[in-house]
């Protein structure tokens, strides 16, 4: 790990101020592996973050070009951006829950339609916790939070049979995946999938927060009863009950389906510019 | 030359007030006049109520409203209704008797031309009566060479409907008033 | 010079393209729809990318995210689409991007009438985002010719100043057609006074100096400069940082890099303001030729009057109500915008008088009438808010 920061982090970034005990850190870790293990260089990526605990612990630690969007609106910003890059510039961006899923979600949702080319990494914490604690659309049902003192009880995203990464698919994301930060190596993998495809990819990296979510809905300060419970709750099977379970693994793998955004952008000025035009509705 | 002179072209939507706006202005400008056209439209679907204000100058226009029109093209009662108090013993006002019917108190000189009858009978559609108009507007005007008007057809018009449109500028030209 | 007959709309965007925009996002709504459609057409023509993004929030985030890739950006909106600019314009002053905002102002608040004419953003172009500490460049254009000038004009100031510029015009310059002439060859552009200002790349790493210098390069990623640009406020390296000197620092440069260099920016009209006006007409926008047609009119009769018609309107040109005088203030609104800030600025002793309607212009006689009311000590007929009842 070290060594990794010393390769990939501003100096003066490290160590961050994440709360004692926070799994962020590993979260943010396995972001620098993948990175790693795919050989790419602080040239090769451009790290944008959105705004909560993934923003400030993240934003401005890559040595190389880094940028952080208004709070839901940097998949907006990312698709600018993306148009502007060259195409095998790595585009990754550490968001929060509810960055991703609830102020952004629209942005989101269009960023997949359109397959823009790059690497969402959600750190999820499962609700608010950068505001104290508060719960969001990724929060367990029946978790106190400091917004919920009777137990969540608001339909969720991740539960009832709802997953909000089956409504990523329908809108035409190209690689999906899950996994707890607990997981060892398979987030890894699947991040490296992830920055690999040439489109819209999303890995929704499920991260422990002892200091309200472990205090608030598991009543404890105790970092290991806290990791033991994300551990426990972890299941490498998608089929899995996930109202009872993290159900994770690679939930849609469609790299390459789709025509990229920015090079479909490319191709059809180029197509213009040499007298065509696309004619028909199909 | 010709210090300022101010149009007013107003109707429902979908009666072409903002295409003879676009002829006028066109010919202006290829004769090398200054113009300006305001277009107020009431809502964003066929049948509100839509004015073309068009001010035609050889300097370039300071005011593009009309507030003294030599012409004022009345295409339906509310229009008419709205817009007549503008109107003076210099104003000629080219109504369809059978849409708008004249105010004995407004002193304007009243033009009754069943445009959209003419048009059905010469060119079997009503939608060509609104170039009938601006050919009658322009004999009696005289301000634009005619040359440039049909230019003007032809630059702002869909090809498909030039010939037809040339004809009505022309039936409106003879019309005797 | 090529003399055409089309829409502000039309102008707007050819004085973009001319300008090297190459990114318009944007959301379709009149009465600016036709901007949209204009870009759609012209950009791919000259290599330039052309998106319809979600909303309006997303457009100019969209804007915000090519700009900070080195695209120029542009999008173009009414009073509805404008409010949600308020998010990514903040950005935008704040990580001192380099942007174009077009808003033809129609009648509010909300929906309003989407085909009339209103001035209901004079204050909100001047307040887009929250939070203050910073100052805003806005242009109104009054024509179509002018349409095409000041939105060239906005791109230029854009670069040189790394901030958002808006283009504050109404429905009738956008939608109204009007003779304009297009430079075919680079010196008539340049005789136009405009001037092409091509986007540079900060090298770092001080991509947030704490002086008031103009044309600093703007920040722009992918070229590992080790750029770092967000909503927080930075270090001069582009850090996150919650020191209040340093906020100090950036507030300090997004206030003073525009007022200490205004003279860039400042534009005006003035009329027989040196003919000892008793009485002076003030606007801007379409309204403003108006004021121009009864000023002529006025002093055609010889009655003493003059006029003011800003073309810039942020920041504002307090400079120019430094004469005692009777000053009537001509909005298309009811509620008083622009008026408050002649009040403000006015020279002690002056009287300072609103003329406002909202959706119609008003006539050279209306305004000619309220002149003489004014010159004859003669109560007006209507004031403005003050008076009129329903």
């Amino acid at each position: 790990m070290s060594d990794l920061l010393e390769t990939y982090v501003r100096p003066e970034k490290n160590p961050g101020t994440a709360c004692k005990g926070c799994g962020l850190r590993l979260a943010h870790r396995n972001v620098l592996e993948a990175i790693d293990e795919l050989k790419l260089s602080t040239g090769d990526v451009v790290w944008g973050t959105g705004i909560g605990c993934s923003g400030r612990q993240t934003f401005a630690t890559w040595r190389g070009d880094t940028f952080a969007g208004t709070h839901g609106r940097v998949y907006a910003m990312a698709t600018g951006l993306r148009l502007a890059l060259p195409p095998e510039k790595r585009l990754i961006l550490t968001v929060g829950d509810g960055d991703a899923f609830t102020i952004g979600f629209l942005h989101l949702l269009n960023a997949a339609r359109r397959n823009v080319d790059m690497t969402v990494v959600v750190f999820d914490n499962l609700g608010y916790q950068s505001t104290g604690g508060q719960y969001g659309v990724t929060t367990p049902l029946g978790s106190r939070t400091d917004s919920s003192p009777y137990g969540a009880w608001e339909p969720n995203w991740t539960q009832g049979g709802f997953d909000v990464l089956r409504i990523l698919k329908e809108a035409g994301a190209t690689f999906l995946a899950r996994h707890t930060v607990l997981q060892g190596h398979e987030p890894v993998e699947s991040l490296k999938k992830a920055i690999g495809n040439r489109g819209f990819s999303l890995v929704q990296l499920i991260y422990p927060c002892v200091t309200h979510f472990g205090v608030q809905a598991l009543e404890t300060r105790n970092i290991a009863t806290v990791y033991d419970w994300f551990r426990e709750r972890t299941s490498d099977d998608l089929a899995a009950d996930s109202n009872t379970h993290f159900t994770t693994g690679i939930v849609h793998d469609a790299a390459g389906s789709r025509p990229e955004f920015s090079v479909a952008v490319r191709d059809f000025v180029a197509s213009v510019q040499k007298g065509g035009s696309r004619g028909g509705t199909n | 030359m010709v210090a300022r002179i101010e149009i007013l072209i107003s109707g429902f939507g979908g009666q072409g007030v903002v295409r003879i706006g676009q002829i006028l202005g066109q010919a202006a400008v290829n004769q090398g006049l200054y113009t300006t056209m305001l277009i107020s439209h009431g809502t964003e679907t066929r049948g509100g109520y839509v004015r073309s204000q068009v001010v035609i100058s050889d300097a370039f226009i300071d005011s593009p409203v009309v507030e003294n029109p030599a012409y004022f093209c009345a295409f339906s009662p509310i229009a008419y209704g709205m817009f007549k108090h503008l109107c003076n013993r210099q104003t000629v006002i080219l109504h369809n008797p059978n849409l708008v019917t004249a105010d004995p108190a407004s002193d304007a000189c009243h033009r009754a031309i069943a445009g959209e009858t003419l048009a059905e009978r010469e060119l079997g559609n009503a939608q060509y009566a609104n170039v009938i108009y601006l050919g009658v507007l322009s004999a009696h005007c005289g301000l634009l060479v005619p040359e440039h008007i049909v230019t003007a057809i032809r630059q702002r018009l869909p090809e498909r409907s030039h010939e037809n449109n040339i004809r009505a500028f022309e039936l409106g030209r003879e019309y005797t008033l | 010079m090529k003399r055409i007959f089309d829409t502000g709309n039309a102008a707007i965007t050819e004085g973009a393209i001319r300008a090297g925009c190459n990114l318009f996002a944007g959301y379709p709504i009149t009465p600016a729809t036709e901007i949209a459609e204009n870009m759609s057409r012209r950009l791919p023509q000259v290599g330039g990318y052309y998106l319809q993004a979600e909303d309006e929030n997303a457009a100019l985030h969209i804007c915000n995210g090519g700009s900070i890739g080195g695209l120029k950006a542009m999008t173009a909106t009414s009073g509805p689409g404008f409010i949600l600019f308020a998010d990514a314009f903040g950005w935008a002053v704040s990580s001192e991007v380099p942007v174009v905002i077009v808003n033809s102002q129609r009648v509010g608040p909300v929906s309003g009438i989407t085909g009339a004419p209103g001035q209901g953003e004079f204050y909100l172009s001047r307040y887009l985002t929250h939070g203050g500490n910073y100052e805003t460049i806005v242009l109104a254009p009054a024509s179509v010719q002018e349409a095409y000038r000041l939105t060239v004009r906005a791109f230029a100031l854009a670069e040189r100043f790394r901030t958002p510029v808006i283009v504050l015009a109404d429905q009738m310059v956008t939608d109204g057609w009007e003779t304009l002439e297009l430079p075919e060859t680079d010196d008539e552009f340049a005789a136009l006074g405009l001037e092409v200002v091509p986007r540079r790349i900060n090298p770092g790493p001080e991509f947030y100096p704490a002086s008031d210098e103009i044309d600093v390069p703007p920040v722009v990623l992918g070229h590992n400069t080790g750029a770092a640009c967000s909503d927080w406020t930075p270090t001069d390296r582009g850090h996150d940082t919650e020191d209040i000197t340093w906020q100090h620092k950036h507030a300090w440069r997004l206030i003073h890099k525009i007022v200490n260099n205004r003279q860039l920016i400042d534009e005006a009209d003035e009329w027989f303001l040196d003919d000892d006006p008793e009485i002076i007409l003030v606007g801007y926008g379409t309204p403003s030729r108006v004021i121009r047609s009864a000023v002529g009119e006025a002093r055609k009769s010889g009655l003493k009057v003059g006029g003011i018609r800003l073309i810039s309107l942020w920041p504002f040109q307090s400079h120019l109500f430094t004469r005692t005088a009777c000053y009537l203030v001509v909005e298309l609104n009811w509620d008083g915008q622009l008026v408050r800030e002649v009040e403000r600025a006015a020279a002690d002793g002056s009287n300072v008088h609103f003329w406002g309607r909202c959706g119609e212009l008003p006539s050279m006689a209306e305004l000619l009438d309220t002149v003489r009311q004014l010159l004859d000590n003669e109560p007006l007929q209507r004031d403005g808010w003050r008076t009129e009842k329903w």
